[in-house]
């Protein structure tokens, strides 16, 4: 592979990369958390706890 | 199995049209989740303390006929008379409040038969729903060895339920079990309950408003009234549907009325149910042996005292880290030599290009710099999988709680400050068990200072650097890491005490904590929680660390400096250079040149990222002669000035910096939604960075006005 074909392949490599860490921080936005990540148990009720 | 023919509801029971849902109910830590796995072959986390179920989680099991039976796992309780929001969510659940949970049709109770009073109080609350109950007398085995018995038949006689005797652990009773959970039609209870005289008329009073204006069935609405009159301080949870004005108006005349009159309603209630339920137990508990103390007894005489119960405790974290650095070294150095054989062989197979340097430089050193750790992480898990499995877990928070209490945290936090030592994420979820809404935000804002497991990392790369080679003898490097644990520890408890005094005063409750027996442990449970976290965190290194390795490699690599410039300053003029630049004078202080100030930027995804950030802008390209590449390049890294940059004194400061940062979105993010909005959060990111830093310049300037 040429060096010119070697950074063209890098840099769509970084932009996929680039791209799925922008879409995994901005669907964290709809639904705060760990996102599964850190072994917790996953909740099932979406709203958060506050007294009456 | 012969099960009682009582009289059963055709409305009460599920309709054979769809699948029926068993609700799983029963105090803390009397194997709920344990059985809710044997039914439903899931592997929810289990552990021998309470308050490990803080939500409802969902399962599905089949009969014996091979029928779906949804179970809902819910989360323990003593009383439906709750007081705090875990035992919230129990109780609305079971009165069907909870606009998005159906109330389910049949209730799965479950009690720990060595403790069958205390147990039964919550039974008795159950039983006044008036909806099918099967009740499952569990840890008969452990009940028998404290020389007593449950008589199930007489039992089922006098509740007028079917019971079965199981033990969760070893699957005993659990075919009785579906064989009961598996028919048509269930019998209701013949349970009867006097209502105290004095009582009855504003019960009778409610639950006609109950049924009234918020549409509750008869015996719901009088199991609900008794509820609003013990349930003094209602804990709600948003999506329970509010009580109608009415019906408050009712309750708040007749406690007024009362209290006028002086009766302690609460109190009577309480009493003449557990009158009642004493008479069933004195009926159904029979001795079969001596009672004495039992063998757990015996261990707590020594694990809990308070001059020996230090030295236990202090005995096991020095066995757990020395565990961590002989055990794994081997796995590791295994490790380690494939990631360079695999650095190796993409570069013998592709010619020199920014591909070749992508997945060498950037992809396999950063994910490579990450996994050399598994071994550890998963050393650390399988141990503290065993002091849950057994029991000691809770001994431990009985120790401590002496310790909390005097800076004013609630003995409840310590299960929570636990979890936290392998992420803070469970144990700020965990804080749901704490009834008070102060002391539960204190514990919040002091959990994530628990040394969690992304910081191992941090810490043993630090260590390498620190302590290299086998000068120094490995109990020190036992005592160095048992040190950030204490100093994280101690952290919290400061900022407890700081917090309880001014933001958040309050007087500090009560601990009531149940000590289990001690069992066994259960080494299926533990070595499927230990895999578990050792997936999620390959898991982690092949996403999130994998992706933030690339991108980190494109901003170390561009843009492009002229050619015949070093490897030094194509990173100092790189995009990751210009931002480790920005942040150097702020952390030049503490002896941090830029390019640990990148490592302090992407860590902040996720500390671990630190290690494999070192090793994309070190470019620590594995080599198959050297099982430590990344260590020895940091160990030849320099000021311009010449001066070695990790020195032991910054590896330490290094190591006080991430005991106390929030480097961690994730954890922020937890925060906010449990809190509520952004304030708490933000001002835990700032209290605990602002402390790294000022402890870091401490160290760092100390340090080296002391001439180290």
């Amino acid at each position: 592979m040429s060096p010119a074909a070697q950074t063209l392949a890098a840099l769509a490599l970084v932009a996929v990369a680039a791209t799925w860490l922008v879409r995994r921080a901005l669907a964290k936005k709809k639904h705060p958390g760990c996102g599964g990540d850190c072994g917790c148990p996953a909740p099932k009720f979406p709203s958060a706890l506050r007294r009456r | 199995m012969a099960l009682p023919s009582h009289i059963s509801s055709s409305a009460a029971n599920p309709s054979s049209a769809r699948t029926p849902v068993y609700a799983l109910v029963g105090n803390p830590n009397c194997g709920k989740s344990t059985l809710f796995n044997a039914l439903t072959g899931l592997k929810q986390k289990v552990g021998n303390y309470p308050g490990v179920t803080v939500e409802k989680k969902v399962g599905t099991a089949y009969s014996q006929h091979g029928q779906p039976i949804t179970v809902i796992d819910l989360p323990g309780a003593y009383s439906l008379a709750a007081r705090s929001p875990d035992e919230a969510v129990t109780r609305d659940v079971l009165l069907g409040r909870r606009a998005d949970t159906a109330q389910p049709d049949r209730i799965l109770c479950i009690i720990d038969a060595t403790n069958l009073e205390r147990n039964l109080y919550l039974v008795h609350q159950i039983l006044d729903l008036g909806r099918p109950v099967l009740l499952v007398v569990n840890m008969m085995d452990l009940a028998a060895a404290a020389g007593t018995t449950v008589d199930v038949a007489r039992l089922e006689q006098e509740l007028g339920i079917p019971v079965i005797a199981c033990e969760a652990v070893n699957g005993r009773g659990l075919i009785e079990l579906k064989l009961a959970m598996s028919r048509a039609d269930l019998p209701l209870a013949r349970h009867a309950w006097a209502i105290p005289a004095a009582i009855a008329p504003a019960v009778t009073e409610l639950q006609a408003s109950l049924i009234a204006h918020d549409r509750k069935a008869p015996l719901v609405a009088r199991a609900e009234a008794l509820l609003l009159l013990t349930d003094q301080d209602s804990v709600r949870v948003a999506g329970s549907t509010p009580l109608h004005a009415r019906t408050g108006e009712i309750l708040r005349t007749w406690q007024q009325r009362w209290e006028g009159e002086g009766t302690d309603w609460a109190g009577t209630l309480v009493n003449s149910r557990y009158d009642a339920i004493g008479r069933i137990a004195a009926e159904v508990l029979l001795q079969t042996g001596e009672t004495g103390p039992t063998a757990s007894d015996q261990i707590d005489a020594v694990v809990t005292h308070p001059v020996w119960g230090w030295l236990v405790l202090g005995a096991v974290m020095t066995l757990l880290f020395l565990s961590i650095f002989t055990l794994a070294e081997y796995p590791m150095n295994v490790i380690d030599a494939q990631i360079a054989h695999l650095a190796d062989g993409v570069k013998s197979a592709m010619p020199p290009g920014d591909l070749r340097d992508l997945l060498t430089s950037g992809a396999i050193a950063g994910v490579g710099g990450v996994i050399i750790f598994l071994p550890q992480i998963l050393i650390l898990f399988f141990f503290i999988g065993l002091l849950e499995s057994t029991g000691y877990m809770a001994r431990a928070a009985f120790i401590m709680d002496r310790l909390m209490a005097r800076v004013g945290l609630n003995g409840k936090s310590f299960i929570p400050l636990l979890s936290s030592y392998a992420c803070a994420i469970p144990g700020i979820m965990a804080t749901r068990t704490i009834e008070d809404q102060k002391d539960r935000l204190v514990t919040i804002l002091v959990a994530p200072l628990m040394s969690c497991s992304a910081r191992l990392p941090v810490y043993l790369l630090m260590m390498a650097a620190l302590v290299p080679g086998d000068r120094v003898p490995l109990l020190t490097k036992v005592g160095i890491m048992i040190l950030m644990y204490a100093l994280g520890t101690v952290g919290a408890f400061g900022f407890a005490w700081l917090f309880k005094r001014t933001l958040l005063k309050g007087a500090p409750p009560l601990m009531i904590m149940e000590l289990p027996p001690y069992r066994l442990p259960r080494v299926k449970d533990v070595a499927l929680h230990m895999l578990e976290r050792g997936w999620l965190f390959l898991r982690r290194a092949g996403t999130i660390i994998l992706g933030i390795s690339i991108v980190l490699w494109f901003l170390s690599a561009y843009p492009k400096a002229p050619d015949g410039t070093t490897d030094q300053q194509q990173l100092a003029q790189s995009f990751a250079g210009r931002a480790g630049h920005l942040l150097e004078p702020a952390i030049r202080p503490l002896g941090f040149d830029w390019q640990i100030g990148i490592g302090l930027i992407t860590s902040f995804a996720a500390r671990e990222v630190f290690v494999s950030t070192m090793a994309v802008v070190f470019n620590a390209e594995a080599k198959d002669d050297d099982t430590t590449p990344l260590r020895q390049a940091m160990l030849a890294a320099q000021w311009p000035d010449g001066r070695a940059l990790f020195t032991p004194l910054v590896c330490f400061t290094l190591m006080i910096f991430y005991v106390f940062a929030m480097q961690c979105i994730s954890t922020i993010a937890v925060v906010r939604r449990e809190t509520n909005g952004w304030k708490w959060p933000l001002f835990q990111t700032a209290y605990m960075t602002g402390t790294a830093w000022i402890l870091s310049f401490i160290v760092y300037q100390g340090g080296t006005a002391l001439g180290f």
